[in-house]
Order: C-alpha cells, then sequence, then structure tokens
C-alpha cells in the first residue's frame, strides 16, 4: 500500500514538473515575443499617436490628468500627414521595388549556388557551405566598405579597367542604385542561398531519373520537377531577404547616392532632421503594416506549396 | 578608420551606451574633431579613464540628448542646436568655479555665443570654422581655366560651372540648415531669412545643379578629396584642411585649397556641454577645464585646422594657421559672415522636406 | 519475316533461337572507382519476356537495370535495345521506361499529371492524352483516384500509379526496380498476379528486378541469377530451381541440403559419392563429367527427403539422424534432423491428414532417404 502511494506520488510529482517544464519551454519564445517584439512595438504604436514637442523626450504624453479628468490625447495628424505628402507613398513604393527586385537577382545567383552546392559531393559541399558562411564572421561594416574600394572612383575595378585600357575616364558607380543593388545582393545573398540549399539537398535523385526516363530533357525536368519542388525554399529565401530590404538603411547611406530614396532614410529623416518622433513612429508602424501582408501572403502560399509536396 | 568609427556611431544610434561606471568619462564628438594626443594627456594629468565616440552630424547627437540617458558626460553641440537643447532642458548648468581656465576664452566669442546661450550658462566654446568650399585646385584650372572663381559662390551655385566639374565629383555636406542659406546667400538673399519664399528660392537653385552633385555627405569628402575622387566640396573649415594634410601626405600631386566665398559663408560655434543626467559632472568640468588650457587647445587647432575660441592659446598657434585667412579670416571677410539660426518646427520641417526633394527629385 | 509465336502461348524462343533476342547485352562491365558492380555480363533478352534478374543487395541487378534505363554509363560493353545500340542515347531518348523502388512520383502533381507526364513530353494534345489517361487508370483501376495528390494514396495505389505512369508511353522495355518490395505480404501476391496479366495484355517486354526468389519464380519467364556482379545462371524458374549449377544458386534459390563428398564411383550412366558428413553414400542415377576421388556436392530440396523410422532398404542415399527441431507451418511442417556429424539435415513433409497418430516427436530416431533421381550433383 504504501509502495503504490509512494509511486503514485512520485508520478504526481513527475507529472507537475513536467507540465512545469512543457510551459516553460514553451513560455521561452512567448517571452522572447513579448519582450523584443511586441513591448518595443507598443513603445512606437503609443508614440505614433503623441505631439512632437521640444522637450525631453520629445514627444507628447498620451493620458494627462486635466482638472481631475483622466484626458487621453491622440494626435491621428501623424498618419494623415503620411497621405498629405505623396513623398512617403513614394518612399515605400520605391523601397519595395528595389527590395523586389533585390529578392529577384538574389534568387538568380542563389539558385545555381545552392543547386550545385546541394548536388556536388558531400566533401566539396562542406567546404562550399563554410564559404557561404564565411562572411559572416567579418563585421557587415567592414565588407559594405571593402565594396566602396571596390567601386569607387579611384577603385579596384576602375584601376584595372583603366590600366587594361578597356576605359579612358573612371566609371562612376559609387552613389548610384548600381551601388545599392550590388551590397544588398552581396550582403543577403547567403539567406537567399541557405534556405534554398536546404530545400534542394532533399531533393530526391530518382525523381530527377522519373522525368528523364519519361522523356523530359534536362532543362524540362528542371522546370516541372526541380523548380515547383523547390518552391518552399524560394519563398524562405525570398522571405529573408524582401523583408529587410525593404527597411534597410545602412547599405543605402554608404553606397547609394542622394537620391535612392528608400523609407529608412525617410524615417531616419523624421527622426533626426525633423526631431519628429511621432511621425517617425508613424511611418515605422505603416511599414510594418506593409510587410505584415505579404508575409502572410507568402506563409498562406509556402503552406499550400508544403502541403502539396510533403 | 575614423571614418568607420563615425559611421559605427550612427550606427549603434538606437544602442543606449553602458550605464556610466564612476571612473570613466564618456566623450561624444565629432570625428576628426581632437588631437592625437589630447585624451592620453587628460588622462596622464587626473587618472580619469575616457571613452571617446564620435559622430558626423548634429542630429545624431540631438536624438540621443532628447532620448535622455545617454550616458555620456560631455558631447559637443554646434552653437543653434545647442539653443534649442537647452530649451529640451538636456544640458545641465555649469559650475563656473570649477572652470578656472574660462579666463582663457576670447571674451568677443563668448559675448556672440551669448546669442544661443544667454549668459553663456550653459556651454563653452570649443573649435569655430565656416562653411565654405574646398577644392582641388588643378582639377579645377584644368577645367575652369586659370580664372576659375575660387572665391565664389559661384563657382559651384553657377549651373555652367557646376555643370563643367560633374566628372570630377562635387559633394555637398548633408546638411540642409547650412547649404540652403548658402544657396540664397549667392542669390542676394539674407541666408538668414525665414520665408518659405526666399528658401524655395535657395532650394531651386540646388534642384538646378543637383545633377552634378555626386553625393551629399557630411565626413566623406575628406579623403575623397584628398585622393582626388572628388574635386569640389562645401564642406567645414577644418575638414578641407585635414584634407589638404592628408593629400600632401599621400604625395599623389593632390593639391587642396579652401576659401570663404567673397558673398559671405556661415559662421558656426561648436561647443562643449554637460548633459543633464550625465553621473560624472565633476569629471566632466575637470575635462572641460582641460581643455581650455590654453596648451591644450593649440595643440587641437594645430591639429584639426579650426579656429579656437581660445585667446590664451593663440601665441602657440602655429603661424602658417594663424596666417590662412581661410582659417582665421580677414577683418573684412569677418564682415560677411552670418550666424546659425533658429528654426522654428514648421520651418524645419520645410526644409527638411525641400532638401529631399533636392536629394530625391521627390 | 515470319511471326514468332507469343511467350504467352508457350514460345520459348531462347530455346527455339527462332527470332533475334531483342536486348542485347554484350560483356558490360561497371565499375565504380575499384569496386566492380557489374562483371563482363553478356545477356540476351527476348521480346515479350519477363525476365527477372534475382540476387541479394549488392549484386549488380540495380546496376545493370539503370545501365539499361541509361542512368549509368558502362565503363565498357554494349547493349543493344531493339537492334539500336544505346551507347550515346541518354536516358529520355530510350525506349525504355522504368518503374522505381521508391516508385519516385511527382509530389506536386495529381495522379493524372504523374500518368501524363510522359505524354506531355512527347507533345501528346491534351485531348489525346487524357483519353490515354483515363484507360490506363482504368486498367489500374484508380480512376477515382486521378484527382488526388500522391500523399493521399495508400502503398498499392501509390504502385500501380507508378506502373500507370511507367506504361502509359507504351515502352518497348519497361524496366521495374523491386516493383513489389514496399508491399505486404498478402498485396504482393495479389498484385504479382495483376502485373503478369498487364504485361501480357499490352505485350511490353519487362525485365524486372528483385531480391525475393518467389517473387521471381512466380512472375518470371526466366531468371537470371546474379552474385558478385556476374550472372551465374540463366534459366526457366523450375531450371533453376531443379537444377541449379552452382552450389550458390540452389542454396539462393529455395532451401536446400548440401553434402559434400567424393566421387567413389564413376560409371557412363551412374556415379557414386561417399559423403563423410552425411557418413552414407550417394548413388546418383545418371552421368556426371567427374574423375575418380574428385571432390563434389550433392544437394537436395528438403521437400524430396522421406523420413521412416525402419532404416530403409539397400545401401546407398539415406542418413541417420535424430529430430532435433519441428516447425509446424500450417500445410507443412519442417524437421531439422541432426546427424552424428552434426550437421543439420532440413525435411519438408506436407500435413496431408488433420491428425497424424504417427507423428513423429523429438529425439525420435529416424531415417532420411531420398530417390536417386531426386538430387543434383554440383561440381562448384
Amino acid at each position: 500500500m504504501s509502495k503504490t502511494n509512494g509511486i503514485s506520488i512520485g508520478r504526481r510529482i513527475f507529472n507537475r514538473i513536467g507540465t512545469y517544464g512543457r510551459s516553460l519551454v514553451i513560455g521561452v519564445p512567448l517571452w522572447w515575443l513579448i519582450i523584443f517584439f511586441l513591448i518595443p512595438f507598443a513603445v512606437v504604436f503609443k508614440i505614433s499617436f503623441a505631439e512632437s514637442l521640444i522637450a525631453r523626450p520629445p514627444y507628447s504624453k498620451l493620458l494627462e490628468w486635466k482638472d481631475g479628468l483622466m484626458v487621453l490625447k491622440l494626435h491621428l495628424s501623424n498618419y494623415g500627414y503620411l497621405i498629405d505628402d505623396d513623398l512617403y507613398i513614394l518612399a515605400y513604393w520605391s523601397s519595395i521595388k528595389v527590395a523586389f527586385f533585390s529578392t529577384l537577382i538574389a534568387l538568380l545567383i542563389a539558385y545555381p549556388m545552392a543547386y550545385y552546392i546541394a548536388r556536388t559531393t558531400e566533401r566539396r559541399r562542406g567546404v562550399l557551405l563554410m564559404l557561404i558562411i564565411l562572411p559572416f564572421w567579418t563585421s557587415f561594416l567592414l565588407r559594405v566598405y571593402a565594396w566602396i574600394g571596390i567601386l569607387k572612383t579611384n577603385g579596384i575595378i576602375n584601376n584595372v579597367l583603366m590600366s587594361l585600357g578597356i576605359t579612358s575616364e573612371p566609371i562612376v558607380m559609387m552613389q548610384t542604385n548600381f551601388a545599392v543593388y550590388v551590397g544588398i545582393v552581396y550582403t543577403y545573398l547567403p539567406f537567399m542561398i541557405l534556405p534554398l540549399f536546404t530545400n534542394l539537398v532533399k531533393l530526391d535523385n530518382s525523381l530527377l531519373e522519373a522525368s528523364a526516363d519519361l522523356g523530359a530533357s534536362p532543362i524540362t525536368t528542371f522546370f516541372k520537377v526541380t523548380l515547383p519542388l523547390s518552391m518552399p525554399g524560394m519563398i524562405a529565401g525570398s522571405m529573408l531577404v524582401f523583408i529587410p530590404v525593404v527597411g534597410e538603411f545602412v547599405i543605402p547611406a554608404l553606397l547609394g547616392g542622394p537620391d535612392t530614396l528608400m523609407i529608412g532614410k525617410v524615417l531616419w529623416n523624421e527622426f533626426f532632421s525633423n526631431r519628429d518622433w511621432p511621425v517617425a513612429s508613424a511611418v515605422a508602424i505603416v511599414m510594418l503594416v506593409l510587410l505584415i501582408v505579404p508575409i502572410v501572403l507568402m506563409r498562406n502560399a509556402q503552406q499550400a506549396s508544403a502541403g502539396a509536396s510533403s | 578608420m575614423k571614418k568607420l568609427l563615425s559611421t559605427v556611431a550612427l550606427v549603434a544610434m538606437m544602442t543606449s551606451p553602458v550605464l556610466a561606471a564612476e571612473k570613466v568619462l564618456h566623450v561624444f564628438n565629432w570625428s576628426d574633431y581632437i588631437a592625437e594626443d589630447t585624451i592620453k594627456k587628460f588622462t596622464a594629468k587626473t587618472g580619469i579613464k575616457v571613452t571617446y565616440d564620435v559622430y558626423d552630424s548634429n542630429e545624431v547627437l540631438e536624438a540621443k540628448m532628447l532620448a535622455g540617458s545617454s550616458g555620456f558626460d560631455v558631447v559637443v553641440p554646434t552653437a543653434d542646436f545647442l539653443q534649442r537643447q537647452i530649451a529640451a532642458g538636456v544640458y545641465a548648468k555649469l559650475d563656473k568655479s570649477k572652470l578656472p581656465n574660462l579666463k582663457n576664452m576670447d571674451p568677443d566669442l563668448m559675448k556672440a555665443l551669448g546669442n544661443f546661450d544667454k549668459g553663456n550658462e550653459h556651454a563653452v566654446i570649443y573649435m569655430w570654422g565656416t562653411t565654405g568650399i574646398g577644392y582641388n585646385t588643378k582639377a579645377i584650372a584644368k577645367r575652369l581655366g586659370d580664372k576659375a572663381p575660387t572665391d565664389s559662390w559661384a563657382l559651384v551655385f553657377d549651373p555652367a560651372n557646376a555643370a563643367k566639374l560633374k566628372d570630377c565629383g562635387i559633394t555637398l555636406l548633408d546638411a540642409p540648415t547650412e547649404i540652403i542659406p548658402a544657396a540664397m546667400n549667392y542669390l542676394g538673399l539674407d541666408p538668414r531669412s525665414t520665408k518659405k519664399a526666399d528658401l524655395e528660392k535657395g532650394a531651386a537653385l540646388l534642384t538646378k545643379i543637383r545633377p552634378f552633385v555626386r553625393y551629399f555627405h557630411s565626413s566623406q569628402y575628406i579623403s575623397d578629396l584628398a585622393n582626388g575622387d572628388i574635386c569640389l566640396s562645401v564642406g567645414w573649415s577644418g575638414d578641407v584642411f585635414q584634407a589638404r594634410d592628408r593629400a600632401g601626405e599621400a604625395k599623389k600631386g593632390v593639391e587642396i585649397g579652401y576659401s570663404i566665398p567673397k558673398q559671405g559663408a556661415l559662421q558656426w560655434f561648436d561647443t562643449m556641454a554637460i548633459p543633464v543626467d550625465s553621473k560624472n559632472k565633476d569629471a566632466a568640468h575637470t575635462f572641460i577645464n582641460f581643455v581650455m588650457d590654453a596648451q591644450i587647445t593649440a595643440d587641437i587647432t594645430n591639429y584639426v585646422w579650426y579656429a579656437n575660441g581660445n585667446k590664451a592659446s593663440l601665441p602657440m598657434v602655429e603661424q602658417e594657421i594663424k596666417d590662412d585667412p581661410g582659417i582665421f579670416p580677414t577683418d573684412e571677410v569677418k564682415d560677411k559672415l552670418w550666424g546659425a539660426k533658429v528654426y522654428a518646427k514648421k520651418t524645419d520641417r520645410i526644409i527638411t522636406r525641400l532638401w529631399t526633394k533636392i536629394k530625391t527629385g521627390k | 519475316m515470319d511471326t514468332p509465336q507469343k511467350i504467352a502461348n508457350g514460345a520459348k524462343p531462347w530455346i527455339e533461337q527462332a527470332e533475334t533476342p531483342f536486348i542485347r547485352i554484350s560483356n558490360l562491365t561497371k565499375k565504380f572507382g575499384e569496386f566492380t558492380a557489374v562483371d563482363n555480363i553478356t545477356l540476351d533478352i527476348y521480346r515479350e519476356e519477363l525476365f527477372c534478374l534475382l540476387g541479394g543487395s549488392g549484386c549488380g541487378k540495380s546496376t545493370l537495370l539503370r545501365m539499361l534505363a541509361g542512368f549509368e554509363n558502362p565503363t565498357s560493353g554494349r547493349v543493344e535495345i531493339d537492334g539500336q545500340d544505346m551507347a550515346n542515347v541518354p536516358a529520355y531518348a530510350r525506349p525504355t521506361n522504368m518503374m522505381f523502388q521508391s516508385y519516385a512520383l511527382f509530389p506536386h502533381m495529381t495522379v493524372e499529371k504523374n500518368v501524363a507526364y510522359g505524354l506531355m513530353r512527347d507533345g501528346v494534345s491534351k485531348s489525346d492524352a487524357a483519353d490515354q489517361v483515363a484507360d490506363m487508370l482504368n486498367l489500374v483501376q484508380l480512376s477515382e483516384f486521378a484527382k488526388r495528390k500522391p500523399e493521399q494514396l495508400s502503398g498499392g495505389q501509390r504502385q500501380r500509379v507508378a506502373l500507370a505512369r511507367s506504361l502509359i508511353k507504351k515502352p518497348k522495355l519497361l524496366l521495374l526496380d523491386e516493383p513489389l518490395g514496399a508491399l505486404d505480404k498478402k498485396l504482393r501476391e495479389e498484385t504479382q498476379f495483376e502485373l503478369i496479366n498487364i504485361q501480357e495484355s499490352l505485350g511490353v517486354t519487362f525485365i524486372v528486378v528483385t531480391h525475393d526468389q518467389e517473387e521471381a519464380m512466380t512472375l518470371s519467364t526466366r531468371i537470371g541469377v546474379m552474385d558478385q556482379g556476374e550472372i551465374v545462371q540463366v534459366g526457366e524458374p523450375h531450371e533453376v530451381y531443379e537444377f541449379p549449377q552452382t552450389r550458390f544458386v540452389a542454396d539462393f534459390i529455395g532451401s536446400v541440403n548440401i553434402f559434400e563428398g567424393r566421387v567413389s564411383a564413376d560409371a557412363t550412366d551412374y556415379v557414386r559419392i561417399h559423403s563423410q558428413e552425411g557418413d552414407c553414400d550417394i548413388h546418383v542415377s545418371h552421368g556426371v563429367s567427374c574423375t575418380e576421388n574428385q571432390k563434389l556436392w550433392f544437394a537436395i530440396r528438403p521437400e524430396k527427403l522421406t523420413i521412416s523410422r525402419e532404416k530403409p532398404r539397400g545401401k546407398f542415399n539415406f542418413v541417420k539422424g535424430v529430430i532435433d527441431e519441428i516447425a509446424y507451418q500450417g500445410n507443412l511442417s519442417v524437421y531439422r534432423i541432426k546427424l552424428a556429424s552434426g550437421k543439420i539435415v532440413r525435411v519438408t513433409k506436407s500435413n496431408r491428414a488433420r491428425h497424424d497418430g504417427d507423428a513423429f516427436s523429438w529425439d525420435d530416431n529416424v531415417y532420411v532417404s531420398w530417390d536417386e533421381a531426386a538430387g543434383v550433383v554440383l561440381a562448384q
């Protein structure tokens, strides 16, 4: 009797630890999201309804006591402002355009690389993956500065071209959109290659053989079998590139020209030049909303195609 | 490397620095704006360790100050920004009993600073300078001949001249409140005007020369000018002189000149101030007093090629610098200089918007 | 050209030599680095045959099949299909189709699209393809699953989709890699006969790779037994079973008892072998090319042995032992009989009566005997 009791108590305790352990494990990502996403988001959201002031901090409080009444003041004008001046819409649009084309170029470059890495021998694969990850071991800023050295008027490319007599005058590449695309595609390429690789490496070789066996040339096989099956990898990679590039500030600031209009720079201007934190916050909130829409759409597409392929 | 640091500071903007430890003084200054040995000497003399960070725009500093809890103990705002930040309650009043070296300061210049900081209660002058034209003498002569108007805003603001310099590279400071008034000055308007129409006229002129401008940046032009990557910068006097120095060291045949245009130029003051939430106010005062030492200020001027507000230091300043009208302008030129204007918030927004339009065309 | 008689009707072109072989494999070798997967194989296969390549894993049977499909290039040797040398013909241009062991169904396509895939690659019009796909799905009884994705099907259904997909182009030669390997035993047996029916009704030549000797016996017109990259014996199922040429074949196909011995008497119409192992003399009623005292092996299947309590008459063809174990398997019982030398002899006895009053039991002393024509003499 006592023995069974002991066991059942022991089990009960064990079960309880199990439940706590489980909620602890589930709780970690939840707390992570609350602390690092929801709270900052709530702060920014709050500021976006305040009024800009010359004070510290430079915006008004939403809640105030007035004659014993709690007064909530929401300044919706910050959002109205974004519609009044077409600058913001143009900046959002041009950021999305830059992000779209960067993603496309990255995809076109990453796909053959990922494909080759996935199909090559195990030993070479390890080396190549290492080379893809290697740049992360140096500072991102140093790598962008290296590009300045390569692209600038007296830089490596122009020196080579001129010493070979291909051009007589240096080609202006720095401070152009070309440099921005180079920088962005270079920086984000690994984020495209790695998900594509993990997808392509799982591709069953017998599917390709089956396709060839049924009369498909290698090119047809690629478009009919490999490409559709790698869709989840392409979507994951594109999301990892597109979303951060929309809000990218540093690369256009360092490599881009003054006419490179991106929402990150507009946000910077609102925040720093105009000292208008509420409008800057509104810009950020709208950007977030604009990004959530494609994320949701892409997730749905991914789930649909994952459902089809697994 | 200094350039890199300034960018890191810019990027790291949002990350709050460490909670100020008692024995470490946190100084936040402009990039390329101090003598190489100043900090070392300070620590040797006082035993106070210094963490030194840099920025390259007043806006970055201001955002940090307005956010509060920046962790910095001494910062170097430009006078017009200082004025607004004092209004926002950012700075602590100086304890003048801890600043015996105040006696070294030039009373006329301190009086001028009084226009921004009534009674000099919050700040002392660090350096001052002008916003003028830095240029590559050979490249300009090659394209515009010997009669190039290097002493006039026409060199850059006349579209005919700017067009000829497009291929060798024109840059402007990314500082709308300095460049737009300069354009207004060239057009014969009051550079301190806050009328929307006047500001728009200045912006319209800048839009005309926009196609010939390679970039707008407030620190990159130093090394680009020195390397010959660009041939004309509207920039800060001392920065252009640093470029001249570096070009000389590189020995690639690049020669740099600086001129204060005959139409006039902006005269600005950079000041040392202590944030109200500094945790090391005593050490901060010690640092400011140390910098006001005649020899230390002279060392900085000799290194950064900016004029200072320290009368006692002048005997120690190199003759070459003292004689350079680009650094210490003649009285005739001095009359044409104008001080920065503190704009109302509404005007600020107009200027920022005009600036974006000039830069992006949108 | 005279129409040869159909294999389905009992013709045996490999004996009659009435027609040229449909597939000629000559001196085919495939090496992977140092390892020789397929070693100098020469083999003829005839039109409408259902030929099984049988062997254990790693014997080279799959490699041989993949060389026929064009997925592997031979190191040396030649493959000819219907008179055409396949040397420079890529997989997608060969008149063959393959059914993969994993089925290799395209996961992103419906059953219909999977089956139509080959037709679309040949530029068949959509409506024609739809008709053919419908017929084919009807044949494999999958019409109602046309719109499903492979993941929504059972194993057996997937197997039939794979078969339909590989047959839709009416290939001259269908290669099947372990076609029934992934099915459970009962389904496998049903499907075996379906496969034969389809093969006969379409008149396609099948080459089937399998490791399952029962499957090979059931399906094939002929079996090629493979070992270490070589074909060790080719023959009809009963030939391979009853007349194995080597101990490997005898042992691999079915169960067998092998006695090692030496020739004690060699005549034109009989041979006698003395086996130390069995402590017996074996009389075989046909001549064997051998010499006096040569080492030989006598192989005999368990079902050809008889157990008795009384000592059989005569001097030859029996051994004495003790019943070590009895395994009742329903239709038959397997007896393991231990000889004095320690050798175990397997005997199967069909359970004709429901209850056998005189059944053998553990530790009974028994004699195991056989007919003088029941076994095979093997020289290697």
